[in-house]
């Protein structure tokens, strides 16, 4: 039998702290490198390396689950100043089912700092695509792991309400004004203040359809170089005023001491304007005097009505995180039994061989002293010694499988596979290729069992 | 058979309105399977007028029971209509109940012609209930928008993000429900109230003003007049078009109850 396990070794933000991801994390151009690197140990099957800005993982199929570990702490460590030793403190290990189980919670968003993001899932296909690339990372375990850890994130985003909601201050902001305008399409939006929040607020707007941008700035200079990265038209922070009743939605995030949007202004700026205004104000001091909201026909919201947003959304999401969970237990037990099976059918292929062995002894034994049989009654015999064979190990076969299902029983599978090593002499339990477990049908075991089956039926 | 439709009907809306609700609950815009059990009723619904018409080779438009179903399957017509939309879903809210209270008027009170069937026909009168039904239908779903379009636009200003925020479609989805139904109402109010007084005028009569379905249709039209220029005045408009038809809506319902109550025969629409 094959004492290959899967194997996971991994910080994240529950782990370590943004220093230390920042150093661990591995970009698409370093991962060739790693990947190569961890493959050189011989103990090592597969490798895939998961790398995001809230987690690094290295995703391994070994034969040695402890030199395996020790290979990816090694990795981990190099991008460090520390030792092995000192970064294992920030560090994480699964194995076998929980590593899956693992695997499948985070491309599901369970285990994301924002529950429920969907970013994540596109980062495990990517990390997935480029172990693909890499000459001998990605091998039948690892290929269907990942394909299952991204059909499990997409169930959970199809079945569960996980993913609904705002979970972030931009998308917040992008839920609000849909709120008041519906579509987001053909809108227009100005950004007071370039800062780096109100511009990613602004590429969320875009995102939905924002089709007008105006960014105002103190410096125009800034102003120029920001709308050269998402478009739209830089004015200065005077210009304000005479565009401000044609926008729909206002963003400001200036650093300015003082209101930039005051209830006066605005008034006097937008007259008898029919159509509504929100305002978005995601600056700390804030920009907008809290008298605006007031204002007939403007919506205003300040950074903490954003965060009550993401707040309802995070309290929903926690109430869906029980059926995801769910979702994710099942998916991982239904990948584990295939997993399991996999390792077994070498053990069923080795028993029945065994047994095949005793019986064609025991017959040969038994026809010496039978001359005078006929061609059609040593037909009969040898079809009889074949039927007691397929309903002796039919219970066994089954029991097998069930048992491969099982985390609890894989010591039993062991002493079995090394039981019946010692009774045919040699390794034959362990003796199946990748290529006949890929041969013998479908890919959750069935096939084996299916095949023997059949054989029983027909004996 | 008719019943029996009817009854079906009516349980496929409730069970269309509890999904609903528990969307409103949960905070979250209505999924698409209350959308089919609409659907489901207003199939089975339209199938229950049908057989009424063949069985009784009249239109469903005479006696209270038959009328009142008439109208709710106009109402539940806007329903699905607004469906079509997904943020619009939610206007089912409001307007399957007012479809319950008529179908289950019609239940209740049967669904069978009245002797005075006879009386009620020609191409005018088809065409003055038609319209009237049409019309009221329209408004109903422009009052359901508006009142909507209120508590959002409360929950809105005062930052309040819980089930209506969630469950109730955006404010300028809501206004162009009501404004839609104002386009679709009113005229058809306008046109059922004009061939109703053609109608009478067969009869040598003129406009019927002691006739409480009369004083409704124009108590009706004429508050709906004012929430229709009440669009057209400079400023933001939403919110105002949305309370005042609210109020045209609330205009409406006291009226009709307080001429139910007070008509002095029975077995009519009023």
């Amino acid at each position: 039998m094959d004492d290959a396990t899967l194997a996971l070794v991994g910080l994240s933000h529950h782990t370590a702290p943004i220093e230390l991801r920042e150093r661990v994390y591995v970009d698409a151009a370093s991962v060739r490198d790693t990947v190569r690197e961890v493959m050189a140990s011989t103990a090592i099957h597969e490798c895939v390396v998961l790398s995001t800005c809230n987690r690094t993982e290295f995703y391994l199929h070994a034969a040695d689950p402890a030199s395996a570990e020790a290979v990816a702490i090694d990795a981990v460590a190099a991008r460090t100043d520390m030792g092995p030793g000192e970064v294992e403190a920030f560090l994480y290990h699964r194995y076998g089912h929980d590593a899956v189980h693992h695997l499948f919670r985070v491309a599901g968003g369970l285990d994301s700092l924002v529950v429920g993001e969907a970013e994540i899932l596109g980062q495990v296909g990517d990390a997935y695509e480029m172990g693909l690339s890499l000459p001998d990372s990605v091998g039948p375990v690892l290929h269907r792991l990942f394909q299952s850890a991204q059909a499990v994130g997409g169930a959970v985003r199809s079945e569960t309400s996980l993913g609904r909601g705002a979970a972030s201050i931009p998308s917040a902001a992008v839920r609000l004004a849909a709120k008041v305008f519906g579509s987001l399409e053909g809108k227009s939006a100005m950004v007071v203040g370039a800062g780096e929040m109100g511009v990613t607020t602004l590429r969320c707007l875009l995102s939905e359809g924002i089709s007008d941008v105006l960014v105002a700035n103190r410096t125009l200079d800034r102003a120029k170089e920001t709308v050269a990265q998402i478009g739209g038209r830089a004015i200065s922070l005077e210009d304000v005023w005479g565009t401000i009743s044609d926008v729909d939605i206002v963003v400001t995030s200036t650093s300015a001491a003082e209101p930039v949007v005051t209830h006066d202004r605005l008034e006097s700026s937008r007259g008898q304007a029919g159509s509504p205004l929100v305002v978005l104000d995601i600056a700390l001091p804030r920009d907008v005097e809290p008298g605006v909201g007031g204002l007939p026909g403007v919506f205003l919201y300040n950074i903490d009505d954003l965060q009550k947003v993401v707040g309802a959304t995070e309290e929903a999401r926690r109430a869906e995180a029980a059926p995801a969970e769910t979702l994710v237990t099942d998916h991982a037990t239904r990948f584990w039994r295939w997993y399991r099976s996999r390792e077994v059918g070498p053990l069923i292929r080795g028993l029945r061989a065994h047994g095949e062995e005793i019986r064609l002894a025991e017959l040969e034994r038994l026809l010496v002293g039978l001359d005078g049989l006929s061609e059609s009654d040593r037909e009969r015999i040898e079809a009889a010694t074949r039927r007691l064979l397929n309903k002796l190990l039919h219970p066994s076969t089954v029991a097998l499988r069930q048992a491969a299902a099982d985390p609890n029983a894989i010591g039993f599978i062991d002493r079995l596979s090394a039981e019946l090593r010692l009774a045919t002499g040699s390794g034959q339990a362990q003796g199946a290729t990748e290529d006949e477990i890929e041969s013998s049908g479908p890919a959750d075991g069935s096939a084996d069992a299916e095949n023997e089956e059949t054989n029983e039926a027909r004996g | 058979m008719i019943l029996g439709l009817h009854l079906l009907a009516f349980v496929l809306y409730a069970t269309a309105w509890v999904l609903q609700l528990q969307g409103f609950r949960g905070g979250r815009q209505p999924g698409i399977s209350g959308v089919r059990v609409v659907g489901g009723g207003l199939a089975v619904h339209a199938a229950g007028l049908l057989l009424y018409a063949l069985s009784y080779r009249s239109l469903p438009l005479v006696g209270l029971g038959p009328a009142s179903s008439s109208l709710a399957l106009f109402i539940s017509l806007f329903v699905l209509a607004a469906s079509v939309r997904t943020d619009l879903r939610a206007a089912g809210l409001f307007l399957l109940p007012l479809v319950l209270l008529l179908l289950g008027e019609a239940v209740v009170v049967g669904i069978e012609p009245t002797g005075r069937q006879i009386a009620f026909r020609g191409p005018w009168f088809v065409l003055h209930v038609s319209a009237i039904f049409i019309g009221f239908a329209g408004l109903a779903a422009a009052s359901a928008a508006s009142i909507m379009y209120v508590f959002q636009f409360r929950a809105l200003k005062r930052k309040t993000f819980g089930s209506v925020f969630g469950f109730f479609p955006a404010l300028d989805s809501l206004d162009r429900l009501n404004k839609v139904g104002l386009a679709v109402g009113f005229p058809a109010l306008s046109v059922g109230l004009l061939a109703g007084w053609s109608w009478t005028l067969t009869f040598g009569r003129g406009l019927a003003l002691d006739n409480p379905g009369t004083i409704l249709g124009i108590v009706t039209w004429a508050a709906y007049l004012v929430a229709i220029a009440a669009r057209s005045r400079p400023g933001p408009r939403g919110e105002r078009a949305a309370v005042i038809s609210a109020v045209a809506f609330l205009v409406t319902l006291v009226a009709f109850l307080a001429l139910r109550i007070t008509a002095r025969e029975t077995g009519f629409f009023l």
